[in-house]
């Protein structure tokens, strides 16, 4: 759905994309991290038609971006990093006018304005000025607006930033619920932990060129990687799971509280299923086990450490 | 063309702009600012009656004294109020942050610039109508013909639409609205000013070298740097100044001109405008 090949675009003073590649297959929900000035915004808007890359190629909705923007722009729902709206109209008239802008004809503007309404919650507040709509309830009239024309593809730019903690679960709600429809999401965001939660695919950036490709914990089938860190909450003495993390070769306890150990062991689901059992047959009650591999935060302070930002 | 009619833009354009509180407050300004004038040339023209001048005072002379201040007042006021309107046009989407939305949805660049163009200039015709009323007083005078008064709102308009379109040119060129409004003022002292002060010297160097012969009009050359000045095609086709400026119609087409450039230039800035946003 979104395929970027060796894409460059440089700025003054250097920076921009060196060479990024990306596919993008329908359905996914991308996040796309990286440090500020990796690059985000610039492929963002590279994908929205925006501005023109220096070379490589990227293609929206099988439409490539520089030779048909037009088919783009019909195929893609973009929201930039700092969106404006138009303050002095009313809810309804907004709509409307972008889904004029979006050459709608009736019936099908009529509904999409319905369902763009239904979908922000803003039905009771269509006569209400922009103004006085807060940053969250104007954050979900952007969406409801960027969707209007029924895009494939959503392009969003730091859509969390500034928004209040309920507005943020709002927002990871819509957009799973987008996924679910089938819309391929690219979302850009400094906040980790909403991207581990609703992204399938996490792409790292820096310096305009791919760092990490990583699949985040939460997304189903995947294998676990080579340290998995497994939390026990067990009842009893400590001694006997002791016993067992001294015989596991490569296991490091890294946190010791009251009835709760978390141990680091190297290797993946199978190491970790294998010192279950060597617990359970060593007669600890285990009451609690979790085993996971590094969290995305943990994956982004080892990929960017040594980067400042 | 259909699109360039129904044109979104347009009506939300025109919305906004109507909707603002204080929307009534820039046309009785501008009436009064007009009627003021008007008032102050017909008291001049029969306070010279009363001074006891060499000819008696006709109807008509009142009529041509009550028609040239109108259409000159409110050129003036409305080349004033041309840059306002149009030359935040689109600074004004970039700073609220809405252009990329526009850039990005089916709209094309010159549906874009046709909104914000058919905007600011029907603004400015809904001045210029409100002052008609008081443009044809002059018939009840005399000495204006009404062919006259539609050339005379003819070359306003022309004049008008043109430094809206430089104005919008400003307007996609730079990222706020203070410096694209003070470009356009900038562009306009320029055709306004220095057209005028080169004028000046051309003709003082060309009365030296004819002799001083006042009662010829000065030659096309001459006159060449006024046919950028906005005050010109309306100098040229008035009663009582034709004699002195005869070019009318070059002094259109350059403005026609200066407006189509103007235009294309400032779609091929907004199309490129995604770099600014």
């Amino acid at each position: 759905m979104i395929e970027v090949k060796d894409i460059h675009k440089i700025f003054r003073g250097g920076r921009g994309l060196k060479g990024f590649s990306l596919n993008i297959e329908t359905g996914e929900l991308v996040g796309l991290v990286g440090p500020n000035g990796a690059g985000k915004t610039t492929l963002i808007k590279i994908l929205a038609t925006l501005q023109p890359a220096d070379s490589g190629s990227a293609a929206v909705a099988n439409f490539n971006v520089s030779t048909a923007p037009a088919s783009v722009r019909a195929s893609v729902g973009y929201l930039p990093d700092v969106p404006g709206v138009y303050q002095d109209t009313r809810v309804d008239e907004f709509l409307e006018f972008f889904a004029d802008a979006f050459r709608l004809k009736e019936p099908r503007r009529s509904a999409a304005i319905e369902r763009a309404l239904g979908r922000s919650g803003l039905e009771d507040r269509k006569h209400d000025y922009v103004e006085q709509l807060s940053l969250g309830w104007k954050q979900r009239l952007l969406l409801a607006k960027i969707l209007l024309h029924e895009p494939k593809v959503l392009l969003l730019d730091e859509p969390a930033t500034g928004l209040d903690p309920l507005a943020r679960l709002n927002l990871r709600e819509q957009l799973k619920q987008l996924r679910a429809e089938g819309i391929t999401v690219l979302i850009s965001s400094h906040i980790l932990a909403d991207l581990e939660d609703i992204c399938t695919r996490v792409v790292f950036i820096a310096d305009g060129k791919n760092v990490i490709d990583a699949q985040p914990p939460s997304a189903a089938g995947e294998a676990l990687p080579a340290a998995i860190r497994c939390q026990i909450d067990f009842e009893g003495a400590a001694a006997a799971a002791d016993s067992v993390i001294a015989r596991t070769a490569g296991a490091k306890v890294l946190e010791r509280k009251d009835g709760r150990l978390v141990v680091e062991l190297q290797g993946g689901a199978n190491e970790a299923s294998a010192f279950l059992r060597d617990l359970l047959a060593t007669g600890v009650t285990v009451v609690h086990f979790d085993a996971r591999g590094p969290g995305l935060e943990e994956r982004y302070r080892r990929a960017f450490a040594d980067r400042p930002s | 063309m259909r699109r360039l009619i129904t044109n979104p833009m347009i009506i939300k354009e025109l919305r906004q702009r109507l909707r603002e509180r204080r929307a009534w407050l820039l046309p009785t300004l501008y009436l009064l600012v007009v009627s003021g004038t008007t008032l102050f040339a017909y008291y001049l023209v029969i306070g010279e009656q009363a001074g006891g001048t060499q000819r008696e005072v006709q109807g008509a002379d009142i009529g041509i004294a009550i028609f040239m201040t109108v259409i000159f007042t409110q050129l003036v006021a409305l080349l004033l109020m041309a840059p306002v309107f149009s030359a935040a046009a689109i600074t004004i989407e970039k700073e609220q942050r809405t252009l990329p939305g526009l850039l990005t949805s089916l709209l094309t660049t010159p549906q874009i610039w046709w909104g914000k163009f058919v905007v600011a200039v029907l603004f400015l015709l809904l001045l210029l109508s409100s002052g008609i009323p008081l443009l044809t007083l002059s018939f009840a005078f005399g000495g204006v013909e009404p062919m006259q008064l539609v050339e005379a709102i003819g070359c306003t308009v022309l004049v008008l639409a043109s430094i809206c379109t430089i104005g919008l040119w400003c307007s996609a060129m730079f990222r706020r609205s203070v410096h694209s409004t003070a470009s356009c003022y900038g562009i306009l002292l320029v055709l306004g000013v220095v057209t005028a002060v080169i004028f000046g010297l051309l003709v003082s160097h060309w009365s030296d070298v004819n002799n001083n012969s006042a009662q010829l009009a000065p030659p096309a050359y001459v006159q060449a740097p006024l046919f950028l000045n906005p005050f010109y095609p309306l100098m040229a086709i008035l009663p009582g100044s034709g004699e002195a400026f005869t070019y009318p119609l070059p002094s259109c087409l350059l403005f026609a001109a200066i407006g189509c450039l103007a235009a294309a230039f400032a779609m091929r800035r907004l199309q490129r405008s995604g770099e600014q946003v």
